[in-house]
């Protein structure tokens, strides 16, 4: 891992941790509803200033908390178009799993190519730092992924030229 | 370009049938094995061979994932080094999706040499599928394969659908019971109008395995066996089970029958060993009726199941809703290679219609002889295409014009994803 | 399996089938790029007709198919084809050589059907270089519309012969992929071990110089043309020509069938990661004891 992304994985941990302050909070709208406020957006006074942390204009994190629940997107690194079709690949695969990952939200926020939504149910019902541990993990995985993918394919790409190629020699 | 048949894809536990719209048997039956390098017993989770260095490349690394067998080929690689077979469907569901996926794409390609872009595909699924698996069924085929349109049948619909060409049926309903009994399990399924009644399926523990272990255990005690090779005699009873077996009206009068003129009832079976081609025959007596007695009395089989067929038959169509019921009595269809013994049918009929009418004896004595039924028609429907029933039911639908309406095409999974494969549509019934 | 077969394994299986067991049949199935087949038998069960359709079938006899046919398969060939196919085979299977070596090379070649048909072009092209090298001038460009939207033009010069696919990707991700794989097509001429292949070029959008006269020619995004330059020791005696021919057919397909692959490839990776993200997520998830729940009467409470 190189010392920036470091930097930029640890400026962003200490974000999530320090927005990661969820409490139980019931609809000031809408009676005995209890819905994420973030999601809602219905009471301006209960949400919280949004934050993003930046590494370059390709890599972003965006965090909007509110009393209730949490939302963070991501803007993974896409380099050229091969890449930029994998990482939809993946991310969308993910996504279409999202049942069983509870905190990934199905559709990323505009702009951005993943994100996830943290209640104050998932604080309560998982341990909040190994929340955080998922999150930190999967950004730094996904890069590596992603470019492991094109690497494989671009060598598939060579060997099955050379092979089809080769035949001729036959 | 006008269109191309549509490709019909069985995969069943234990074999899979493939083949083209329009014709009358698929033109691929084999097993749905995969042999691939690595040991058998790997983890079914395990992940993907890690990627060669792009250095490393003369020696075809990196496209390890491309050098696999399936179905006939698996096996016959199976005792190669370094090749292990596995099944990706078990019970009937996909359990394996790497190695599912990576069988269709051989089955595409090599077999049917088709070009998936350009036809439209009709699978099918056990009852009781979870919605999950068809997603993952359709991510498959529309972004791996680009398939025009995909439609996933349930095995008994389709059935039901082979059906219509007895010509006992007479209207084309997809309302019935069906009797799929292959080589793991038999299952008795009820569907009212192209919709599986899900809470009142019954599995029997019997299918054509145990068949032929009861066969090869009855040989055996008869002294048949001793000369067959050990390695041959499994195969022997199969055989003898396909083509001398029988259903009969009455044991006890069967055995009198075979006793009193066993010259005429005895038959021989004359084989070859597999590999030294030594020749050997065997006398195929009582097992011909007992076999697929089984179904009938399975107490003479096993022990912890006692259930006879009819009587899993009518407790089924008994568990569905009550305005059902006589379509489902009406309508009993047969499906799979354990259901082709002569005169099957009719003894399934007389059995359960014993049980029927003698049920409605008894409530029209509960009711003190003042109401009279009109009784319960029972019919069970046996037809030529029985064996591969599934895959020729799907081959029948899918060459009706309503299929191309009735399928998902890949502009509508573009637009909404994997999950418009929860829905589908019922059609090809007449009513 | 990397390479693609030439031959269709359903006509030589139905084949090996019938030679052992004649029983009548009935059957339809197809190739790679739309071909579709029927075999059946009429009043015989011991004759099957084998008819084929081919999209482009009026190009490929102007070009010299039922040479190429007449050649191969002689008077097997119907002179009247079935309805709606573009030319039958009558096989009479008590006619087949009884030697099983000759059975085998017998049901091969019926099974090479689609190949023979295609490779008239491909033939001629090769003989019309042979004519042309004292010459110099250079042939004529034969245009195969094997596909709705693509098509292979072949042409002959005095020092070599052009094959040129036009491939269209109907997907992003396809033309994405199918890109990379064409630019490892092009590069991989500099292994010293692949020196002797035929050169590649890629272009997309614009068509390449030989093509460039052809009226109706597409100029979108998602068109590619591939090129190939077959030079004389790519057709220097029968069974390289054969090789050369049956390969280059398969061009297409072997590059789709790839593309798939990876496709599929990619998923299993996808798999793989999704299950070990899954794992690190289900670290965080706290134990939460389960207690047995009952009612008054004893009954226990499941969570289903």
């Amino acid at each position: 891992m190189s010392n920036v992304l470091r930097q930029y994985l640890s400026a962003v941990r200490s974000t999530l941790t320090a927005a990661l302050t969820l409490e139980d909070f019931s609809s000031q709208v809408v009676e005995r509803h209890n819905k994420p406020e973030i999601e809602v957006q219905g009471s301006k006074e209960v949400l919280l200033n949004p934050l993003i942390v930046s590494r370059n204009e390709n890599e972003r994190v965006l965090i909007e908390p509110s009393v209730n629940s949490l939302r963070m997107s991501i803007r993974i690194k896409q380099a050229d178009e091969i890449e930029r079709i994998l990482c939809h690949k993946f991310t969308r695969f993910m996504m279409q799993r999202a049942e069983s990952f509870v905190v990934l939200r199905r559709k990323p926020v505009p702009g951005y190519d993943i994100s996830f939504l943290i209640t104050n149910v998932h604080s309560e019902t998982m341990l909040k730092h190994k929340i955080v541990d998922f999150i930190i993990q999967f950004m730094e995985d996904v890069d590596r992924e992603i470019s492991e993918m094109k690497l494989s394919l671009n060598a598939r790409a060579r060997i099955v030229a050379e092979s089809y190629l080769l035949a001729f020699n036959a | 370009m006008s269109l191309l048949a549509p490709i019909i894809c069985d995969n069943g536990t234990g074999y899979s049938k493939v083949g083209f719209a329009g014709n009358s048997d698929p033109s691929y039956v084999f097993p749905t094995a995969i042999a691939t390098r690595g040991p058998a017993s790997q983890p079914t989770r395990g992940g993907p061979p890690i990627p060669a260095k792009p250095g490393n490349l003369a020696s075809k690394r990196g496209v390890e994932d491309l050098d696999f067998f399936i179905g006939d080929e698996a096996l016959a690689n199976a005792k190669t080094p370094g090749y292990g077979v596995h099944y990706p469907i078990r019970h009937g569901m996909i359990d394996n999706w790497d190695h599912m996926e990576r069988y269709w794409e051989q089955t595409i390609f090599k077999y049917l040499r088709a070009e998936p872009e350009d036809h439209y595909f009709l699978l099918t699924e056990p009852p009781l599928n979870p919605p999950e698996n068809r997603e993952q069924t359709a991510e498959i085929f529309f972004e791996s394969f680009n398939i025009k349109g995909l439609y996933i049948a349930v095995q008994a619909v389709l059935a039901l659908a082979a059906s219509w060409t007895s010509n006992k049926v007479t209207d084309r309903t997809l309302t019935g019971t069906v009797i799929d009994s292959g080589d793991g399990v038999t299952h008795v399924i009820p569907c009212a109008e192209g919709y599986v009644i899900g809470s009142a399926i019954k599995h029997i523990p019997i299918a054509g395995r145990d068949i032929s272990q009861f066969v090869l255990n009855l040989m055996r005690e008869r002294g048949e066996m001793a000369n067959v090779p050990p390695e041959d005699q499994l195969r022997v009873a199969g055989k003898v089970k396909e083509n001398y077996s029988y259903v009969c009206q009455d044991i006890v009068k069967e055995f009198r029958k075979y006793d009193a003129d066993p010259y005429q009832y005895f038959q021989r079976y004359d084989g070859e060993h597999s590999v030294t081609g030594r020749k050997y025959s065997v006398d195929v007596g009582y097992e011909r009726f007992l076999a697929p007695e089984i179904f009938f009395n399975p107490e003479i089989f096993s022990s912890d199941f006692l259930t006879p067929l009819p009587e899993i038959v009518d407790d089924t169509i008994q568990a569905s809703p009550i305005d059902v019921r006589r379509g489902l009595y009406k309508n009993i269809v047969l499906s799979g290679g354990s259901t082709m013994f002569q005169h099957f049918g009719q003894r399934l009929k007389r059995d359960l219609k014993q049980l029927v009418d003698r049920r409605i004896e008894a409530s029209v004595v509960a009711s003190g002889s003042m109401q009279k039924s009109s009784g319960v028609e029972v019919d069970v429907i046996s037809h030529k295409r029985q064996r591969y029933a599934v895959w020729f039911g799907g081959s029948l639908l899918a060459s009706l014009p309503d299929f191309y309406t009735s399928c998902h095409t890949k502009a509508q999974y573009d637009e909404i994803g994997p999950s418009i494969c929860r829905r589908y549509q019922i059609f090809g019934s007449a009513t | 399996m990397i390479l693609l077969e030439a031959h269709n394994v359903i006509i030589q299986t139905t084949l090996n089938d019938k030679l052992i067991k004649p029983s009548s049949l009935d059957v339809q199935f197809v190739d790679f790029d739309g071909v579709r087949f029927r075999m059946s038998t009429a009043d015989r069960k011991t004759v099957i007709l084998l008819s084929m359709h081919i999209r482009c079938w009026d190009e490929l006899v102007k070009y010299g198919a039922m040479d190429v046919l007449q050649r191969e398969y002689g008077n097997l060939i119907v002179s009247q084809p079935e309805a709606e196919y573009n030319v039958s085979l009558s096989i009479d299977l008590e006619q087949a050589p009884a030697d099983q070596e000759a059975r085998d090379a017998f049901v091969r070649s019926i099974s090479m059907f689609k190949r023979n048909a295609l490779a008239a072009p491909f033939e001629s092209a090769f003989a019309q270089q042979k004519q042309l090298e004292s010459s110099g001038q250079i042939g004529e460009l034969m245009a195969i519309h094997y596909r709705d939207e693509e098509a292979i033009y072949v042409q002959a010069s005095p020092d070599r012969v052009t094959v040129i696919f036009s491939t269209v990707f109907r997907e992003e991700t396809d033309r994405i992929f199918g890109k990379v794989f064409l630019q490892e097509f092009v590069d991989a001429r500099r292994q010293p071990s692949i020196q002797n292949a035929p050169q590649v070029l890629y272009s997309s959008r614009d068509p390449p110089l030989e093509i460039r006269d052809v009226p109706g020619l597409r100029n979108t995004e998602d068109i590619g043309y591939v090129t190939f330059v077959l030079f004389p020791r790519h057709f220097a005696n029968p069974t390289i020509v054969a090789n050369t021919i049956s390969h280059i057919q398969l061009f297409r397909d072997y590059l789709h069938y790839h593309i798939k692959c990876s496709k599929a490839y990619m998923h299993s990776r996808m798999r793989h990661r999704v299950a070990e993200f899954q794992k690190v997520l289900n670290r965080a998830k706290t134990e939460v004891a389960v207690t047995e729940r009952k009612t008054v009467t004893g009954r226990t409470m499941v969570h289903r």
